[in-house]
């Protein structure tokens, strides 16, 4: 148990607008810690609901969701945003920083947050974190004076700011060219490796799936495939 | 409320990305607020006057004997009504006039500590007569010292000297219109004549102009000694005792002190002047409701500016949340914005609300005793409008917050 970092069962999911539809069907499956994993599947099979859901953004579900060794389904809002903060990273396909601040604001964001640490010392992990994704000389400049790739960058070392156990990527590299797609794998796979950080990335990518540890394929709601 | 740095940060950098919005923000409050002061200040200004004209002649509060109640069924309180009883022409035999023994209750009023002055009034209609002119009028005989003090009425006199009412004991002084339709002018002689037929000859040695026609027309001032003489009446003898108070506004429940002490009837301003207390009333609700009206216009300017931004800033909201900002968090991003425009707004309105007053105030407005358009400044209204400022754009501000902190990250992320 100790070393699942993410477990689900029996998940099901429906949309109730326009009509009735079943999304997600009995899906169960488990997560180990370090895994770096590849959610695929067709448009409309249900691989972002999925992600949803075990980001605990969407709670309107039936099954169970556990994380860590924590139950999470049935929490409130409140305390599922404070488990976020502490122990999920995010990376959408379109980076969401905020335009004001400077890269290095952005990254220290969520652990400003969290507030274990004292400013310096996030100010410090969060310089780290962009040496490590080559940004150290872009630290100070507004977010919106960043190219795309640069901006997607930014948003991983925001995500890794806490350390958490688990970063959550939706199409994390939809909107990168094959240069910055290879540098953002290869991001992921060294975290993986190194810190031992769960990675679940939601891809269209057949490449950028095959090079990952496991994939996970959706069809019409169903797993088909682990 | 105490807000999380983090947010204040937050809030501040969308206060300073739209600075156009920001200040069109700061300028609605700082509006409504000048324009409450101005409001409030002018209301009272004109109240003040008011009312401070009235009291050139008024007194706070007025003891006097009242005349008995209605006497004309003398049994109704022995027969019960079931016994006719038929009685014609009834006359009341006799009842003590005027208040007999002044002293007593001069002491007693002494003793109040909300009274500020007190002065003893003997006041009788006479007909003052000059030739073949006859002109109805009042007579009061009073304290010269102490009815200055109450009345200011020493600087009403245009002609002549107050203060000779005290030397010379066949020296009157007359309301202007009243002189003007006797034809007299000051060192002239009028002769007096009481409703019991006793007839004087005064000297004129004093006009007095209020500005107040009643008076004006038909008052004149002798001392009240004198005017005991004239009327056979012992010392002590008053018909009046007008008292003011510190605070004119809380005459009713002191009048109502000294009404339980005393047998004669203890009468407040409000009571016998009950459109003064109206019309100020009245001006001071305009006031607060036009004032009012401007602060909730700016707080809908507000409102819709915050919930602009709410609409701009919805991916970052959902951004915010999905890295584990709570709903808390995000009401107090945006109502620390709205909280500071308010902040912002009722300072600078503050200052321009006491501008815009002065400038009023040095409006020329030459009517009656007015010189200028009356303001009055008071802390109270300075106050009152920040905190109704800040109350305003609170709640504009929490609306747009509270929808903010209700958007669903996994609607807006997914698009």
């Amino acid at each position: 148990m100790e070393n699942l970092a993410l477990s689900v069962k029996n998940l099901n999911k429906y949309f109730h607008e326009p009509q009735t539809f079943h999304v997600l069907k009995d899906i169960s499956f488990d997560i180990k810690k370090g895994e770096f994993l590849a959610l695929t599947g067709k448009s409309g099979s249900g691989k972002s609901t999925l992600l949803y859901i075990l980001s605990t953004m969407d709670t309107t579900y039936e099954g169970s969701l556990t994380i860590n060794g924590l139950t999470l389904t049935g929490k409130a809002q409140n305390e599922l945003a404070a488990f976020r903060n502490e122990h999920i990273g995010f990376v959408f396909q379109f980076h969401y920083l905020l335009p004001e601040f400077s890269a290095l604001d952005n990254v220290m964001l969520p652990a400003l947050k969290l507030e274990k640490k004292s400013s310096e010392e996030i100010e410090e992990s969060a310089m780290g974190n962009l040496k490590l994704l080559g940004l150290e000389d872009q630290a100070l400049k507004p977010a919106n004076k960043l190219s795309g790739g640069q901006q997607q960058r930014v948003a991983i070392a925001r995500a890794l700011i806490n350390e958490p156990t688990i970063i959550m990527g939706d199409e994390p590299t939809g909107n990168l060219d094959s240069k910055n797609t290879q540098i953002v794998f290869d991001i992921f796979r060294e975290l993986a490796k190194e810190r031992g950080q769960t990675i679940i990335a939601v891809t269209h990518d057949d490449d950028f799936a095959a090079n990952c540890d496991r994939t996970l394929e959706l069809m019409d709601g169903k797993l088909i495939h682990q | 409320m105490i807000v999380n740095k983090t947010n204040y940060k937050i809030a501040n950098a969308h206060l300073t990305s739209r600075l156009k919005q920001t200040l069109v923000a700061i300028l609605s409050v700082t509006f409504g607020i000048s324009m409450y002061i101005f409001m409030n200040s002018f209301m009272t200004g004109v109240n003040d006057t008011q009312t401070g004209l009235a009291f050139s002649t008024l007194a706070h509060i007025r003891i006097y004997n009242d005349i008995p109640q209605d006497n004309t069924n003398l049994f109704a309180d022995h027969i019960d009504e079931n016994i006719l009883v038929n009685i014609r022409n009834p006359k009341v035999i006799q009842y003590t006039e005027g208040i007999k023994n002044s002293e007593k209750i001069l002491n007693l009023l002494d003793s109040v500590p909300e009274i500020s002055g007190i002065t003893p009034q003997l006041n009788i209609n006479v007909f003052f007569r000059n030739g073949a002119t006859k002109v109805n009028g009042m007579l009061s005989g009073i304290d010269v010292v102490n009815e200055d003090q109450l009345f200011g009425t020493a600087q009403y006199v245009v002609e002549g000297d107050w203060m000779d009412l005290n030397r010379r004991s066949d020296g009157i002084l007359l309301g202007s219109g009243l002189a003007k339709k006797l034809s007299l002018h000051l060192n002239d002689n009028v002769v007096l004549t009481t409703e019991d037929g006793i007839t004087k000859n005064y000297k004129v040695i004093g006009i007095v102009e209020t500005t107040l026609a009643s008076v004006d027309n038909s008052r004149a001032y002798i001392r009240i000694g004198f005017a005991r003489q004239l009327i056979s009446k012992n010392m002590g003898y008053v018909t009046d005792i007008q008292v003011n108070v510190k605070d004119y506004d809380r005459a009713v429940s002191i009048a109502q002190r000294i009404g339980k002490i005393t047998p004669y009837k203890v009468e407040p301003w409000q009571e016998a002047n009950g459109q003064l207390e109206a019309a100020n009333k009245l001006r001071n609700i305009i006031a607060v409701a036009v004032s009012l009206t401007i602060l909730i216009v700016a707080g809908f300017g507000i409102y819709n500016i915050m919930n602009m931004t709410v609409n701009e800033k919805i991916r970052e909201i959902a951004i915010l949340k999905a890295m584990g900002f709570d709903g808390k968090d995000i009401i107090q991003i945006f109502l620390t914005q709205s909280v500071i425009i308010g902040i912002l707004g009722g300072v600078v309105g503050i200052i321009l609300g006491y501008l815009v007053s002065v400038l009023v105030n040095h409006i020329p407005f030459k009517i009656a005793s007015l010189e200028t358009l009356p303001i009055t400044y008071r802390t109270k209204d300075y106050i009152m409008a920040f905190v109704f400022g800040l109350i305003t754009t609170f709640i504009a501000g929490y609306l747009p917050a509270k929808k903010a902190s209700q958007v669903d990250p996994v609607e807006i992320i997914r698009g």
